[in-house]
C-alpha cells in the first residue's frame, strides 16, 4: 500500500508546490495600487455581483485612461464571495495578503460583511460595503468600514411612514430571515401603532420555488398594505404568489428586490401599482450617467451605484492623501466626501481639483458619512410601476 | 503571501477535519450523512456561546463544543437506526437545515442571522495577524495529524473491522455477533465529535460565526473530498481535503494566468471544475487516489 501510493503523493506535492510559485510568475505590474472586488458573482447575491464589479472596473479604468493615480495605475482584483461568509473569507484573506489591496469594496450580505470586516481592520485594509445590517457599524471597526447603503432603520422607518401617509388601514409586513427582519417588524409596528394601525408579520424561509402557504397565512388578517422584505429571487416567487390569490391591496418593496429581473420574469399586470423605495440615486448627476455608460443601462441598480462610488471614493482619497495604503484611505475619506469643497461626480474631475478640496457627490447620493461610517443626509425615491415600468411617484 | 499560505493550510485543515469525520461515518461505516454542516454549526456554536456570552476558557468552549456535536451525532443515529442509503441522507439533510434554521431563528440564543461575531482565538490580542495565523495553523495541522492517526488506529484495530462488516451487510455482521445498533451510534457519535472539532476550530480561526456559513454548499465540498481521496481511507480523507482547497484556492490565480477568464465567468468556472471533477472521479476512479485496502492487522510485521 505504502509503495503504490508514494507516487501519487509526489505528484500531489508537485501540484501543491506549482499552484504556490503560480502567483509569483503572474505577479505583473509591480507598482500598481491595487483594489480587490469581493462581490456575490455566485450564490443567493449572483444577481447583484458581477454588474457592482463591472462598475468599480469602470470607474478605475476611466482614472487609468487619464494617467493613472500618484503616477501610478490602479490595478482591480476580483473575488468571488459566493454569498458565504467562509468562502468571503479565503477570498479576503487573499486580497489582503497575496495581493495587499487597500481597499475591499463591494461586499453585500450583511453576513459577508461581518465575516471580512475583522480580516480588514486587523490588516489596516478599508472595507467598503453595501450591507444594510444596523450591527455592521457598530462593530470595533476602528474607521475602516465605510458603507453606503442607508442602515436597515432609516430605510424601514421611511418605508412605514409612506405606508401611512399612504391611507393604508391594515398592515403586513412579509419577507425572510435575514439580520433585519425583526428589527423592520418593529420599526412597521412602532410606526403604524401611532397611526392606530396594525400589522400582520411572517418570517419565510428564502429559496422556496412557491410561498403560497405564507400567502394564506399572511392574508387572513386582511392586509391593505403589505412590505416586502426580502431580495429580488424571492420577491418574485411572493409577488407572483400575492397576485394569483387575489391579492388588491397596496404593496411596497425595496427597489433592490423588486428590480429589473423581477420586472423580466413576472407579467406587466403582477407589478401593477407596485411600490418600491430606495436611497435616491442622483439621476441627473455626472456620476449617474457614468455608471449608466459603464454597465449600458437606462436605471442603475442601487447597489452597483454605490460600488462605482467605492471606487471613486477610495481614489480620490489616496489622491488627497498622497500614499495609497488602506489607512490613507481611511485618514481622508471624510476630507473628500464630504465639507465645501467643489461638488465632483468622478475621481478623474476630482483628481484634477486636488490638493485643492473636493466633495464627492456620487451616482447613489451625496456620499457623506458619520463617524462610524454610516451615510447620512440620503434622500429617499418612492417608485410607482405603471405597464410593466416603474415611474417616479414620490422623493422624501 | 506566508500569511495568506498559513490561513490556507488552516482552511485546509478544518476541510480535512471535516472528511475525518464524514470518513468515520460514512466512509467506514456506510451511515450517509449529507447533513455534516449541522454538526459543523453544533460544535462552532457550542464553543463560540461558551466562549463569548458565558466567557468560558477556549478550551473549556471546545471541549463542550465537541461534547455537544457527539451527543447530537448519537442522537441523530439512535433516531434513525433502523434508515438506511437513500432515506438515512435525506433525513441526515433535513437535520443540517434544520440546525441552521434553529441557528438562523431563535435569536434570543443565536443572534439570529446577526451571526456572533467577536469569537476570541488563542491569544489573539497579544499576536500580530501573521502570529495568529501561523499558531491556529500549527494547532490545525496537530489536530488533524492527532485525530488522523486516532482514526488510522480505528480502522486497523477489529472494532474498525466490525464497523466494515456493518458497512458492507449489517445483517451478516448481526449473525456474527456484532451490536450493530450500539456501534452505529458510537461511530456516529465519534464521527460528529471530529465534525464538532472542526467547526470549534472554524469558530476561534476566523472570530464569527453565523447561519450563512452553514449551507449545504461546504457539505459538497467536504463529499467531493473524501471520494477524491479514498472513501474508507483517513489519509485519502486528509488528501483529498488538501487538494479541494487546492482547487478552490488555485482557481483564484487563474484570472491572472487566463487573463480573458475573468469575473462571473471565472467564478462560474471554479464551480463548473469542482462538479466536473466529482464526475470524473466517480467516472474513472470511483475509490478515490488512495483506495481503501484491507489494513493489515495490528502488531502483524511489515
Amino acid at each position: 500500500m505504502i509503495g503504490t501510493c508514494r507516487p501519487t503523493r509526489r505528484a500531489a506535492l508537485a501540484g501543491l508546490a506549482a499552484a504556490l510559485a503560480a502567483p509569483s510568475i503572474v505577479r505583473a505590474q509591480e507598482g500598481a495600487i491595487r483594489f480587490g472586488t469581493l462581490t456575490p458573482l455566485t450564490g443567493t447575491g449572483g444577481t447583484y455581483g458581477p454588474a457592482m464589479r463591472d462598475a468599480v472596473i469602470g470607474a478605475v479604468r476611466a482614472v487609468n485612461a487619464n494617467g493613472g493615480l500618484l503616477g501610478r495605475q490602479i490595478q482591480i482584483v476580483s473575488e468571488d464571495t459566493q454569498t458565504s461568509p467562509e468562502a468571503a473569507v479565503r477570498a479576503a484573506r487573499k486580497l489582503i495578503d497575496v495581493d495587499g489591496v487597500a481597499a475591499i469594496m463591494g461586499t453585500w450580505a450583511s453576513s459577508v460583511t461581518t465575516a471580512v470586516a475583522p480580516l480588514c481592520w486587523e490588516s489596516k485594509t478599508m472595507l467598503f460595503t453595501v450591507s444594510g445590517a444596523d450591527s455592521i457599524t457598530q462593530l470595533p471597526h476602528q474607521g475602516f468600514i465605510a458603507r453606503t447603503q442607508p442602515n436597515s432603520q432609516l430605510q424601514i422607518e421611511v418605508a412605514s411612514r409612506f405606508m401611512v401617509d399612504q391611507g393604508g388601514t391594515s398592515f403586513a409586513w412579509i419577507g425572510p430571515q435575514t439580520p433585519f427582519a425583526q428589527s423592520s417588524i418593529d420599526i412597521l409596528t412602532a410606526v403604524a401603532a401611532e397611526a392606530g394601525i396594525e400589522v400582520e408579520s411572517l418570517i419565510y424561509e428564502a429559496e422556496k420555488s412557491t410561498y403560497r402557504s405564507e400567502v394564506d397565512t399572511i392574508l387572513r388578517s386582511d392586509p391593505d398594505f403589505i412590505q416586502l422584505g426580502g431580495y429580488a429571487a424571492d420577491s418574485t416567487v411572493l409577488l407572483r404568489d400575492l397576485w394569483q390569490a387575489g391579492y388588491e391591496g397596496m404593496i411596497i418593496g425595496p427597489a433592490y428586490a423588486v428590480n429589473d429581473s423581477v420586472v423580466e420574469a413576472l407579467p406587466a399586470e403582477v407589478l401593477e401599482g407596485v411600490f418600491t423605495w430606495e436611497g435616491a440615486p442622483a439621476i441627473d448627476s455626472e456620476a449617474y450617467a457614468n455608471v449608466q455608460q459603464i454597465l449600458g443601462v437606462e436605471t442603475v441598480d442601487p447597489y452597483s451605484a454605490q460600488t462605482y462610488d467605492h471606487a471613486n471614493l477610495a481614489m480620490l482619497a489616496i489622491g488627497k492623501a498622497g500614499a495609497s495604503s488602506g489607512q490613507a484611505i481611511h485618514d481622508h475619506l471624510r476630507e473628500i466626501s464630504q465639507g465645501s469643497g467643489q461638488a465632483t461626480g468622478s475621481a478623474v474631475s476630482g483628481l484634477g481639483v486636488l490638493p485643492g478640496d473636493v466633495n464627492y457627490d456620487g451616482a447613489s447620493g451625496p456620499c457623506d458619512f458619520d463617524e462610524i461610517g454610516d451615510i447620512t443626509g440620503t434622500q429617499f425615491l418612492f417608485k410607482r410601476f405603471e405597464n410593466g415600468a416603474p415611474v417616479e411617484f414620490e422623493r422624501v | 503571501m506566508l500569511s495568506y499560505l498559513l490561513a490556507t493550510l488552516t482552511f485546509a485543515g478544518i476541510y480535512g477535519m471535516l472528511a475525518l469525520g464524514l470518513n468515520v461515518i460514512w466512509g467506514m461505516t456506510g451511515m450517509i450523512n449529507l447533513g455534516l454542516a449541522g454538526y459543523f454549526a453544533v460544535g462552532a456554536y457550542a464553543s463560540a456561546l461558551l466562549t463569548t456570552a458565558a466567557g468560558l476558557p477556549i478550551l473549556v468552549g471546545a471541549a463542550i463544543g465537541i461534547a455537544a456535536a457527539a451527543v447530537t451525532g448519537a442522537l441523530t443515529a439512535r433516531l434513525t437506526l433502523k434508515l438506511r442509503g437513500d432515506y438515512l441522507a435525506i433525513v441526515t439533510l433535513g437535520f443540517g437545515e434544520l440546525i441552521r434554521l434553529i441557528a438562523a431563528n431563535e435569536i434570543w440564543l443565536t443572534n439570529g442571522s446577526d451571526g456572533i461575531p467577536g469569537i476570541p482565538g488563542p491569544f489573539r490580542s497579544s499576536l500580530s495577524p501573521l502570529e495568529f495565523n501561523a499558531l491556529f495553523a500549527a494547532i490545525t495541522v496537530f489536530a488533524v495529524a492527532f485525530c488522523w492517526a486516532l482514526t488510522e488506529r480505528l480502522r486497523r484495530s477489529p472494532y474498525g473491522r466490525a464497523l466494515r462488516a456493518i458497512r458492507e451487510d449489517e445483517t451478516a455482521a448481526a449473525v456474527a455477533g456484532k451490536k450493530v445498533g450500539a456501534m452505529k451510534v458510537q461511530a456516529f457519535a465519534l464521527g460528529a465529535a471530529l465534525l464538532g472539532l472542526a467547526g470549534v476550530l472554524y469558530a476561534h480561526f476566523t472570530s464569527y460565526i453565523a447561519p450563512d456559513v452553514f449551507r449545504p454548499l461546504l457539505t459538497i465540498y467536504i463529499f467531493l473530498s473524501l471520494t477524491a481521496g479514498g472513501t474508507g481511507n483517513p489519509t485519502g480523507a486528509v488528501l483529498g481535503a488538501v487538494i479541494v482547497v487546492v482547487i478552490l484556492e488555485g482557481s483564484r490565480f487563474a484570472e491572472a494566468i487566463l487573463p480573458a477568464m475573468s469575473g462571473a465567468g471565472a467564478a462560474a468556472l471554479r464551480e463548473i471544475t469542482i462538479g466536473v471533477l466529482l464526475i470524473v472521479i466517480m467516472r474513472l476512479r470511483p475509490e478515490g487516489l488512495l483506495a481503501e485496502r484491507p489494513p493489515k492487522p495490528l502488531g502483524a510485521t511489515r
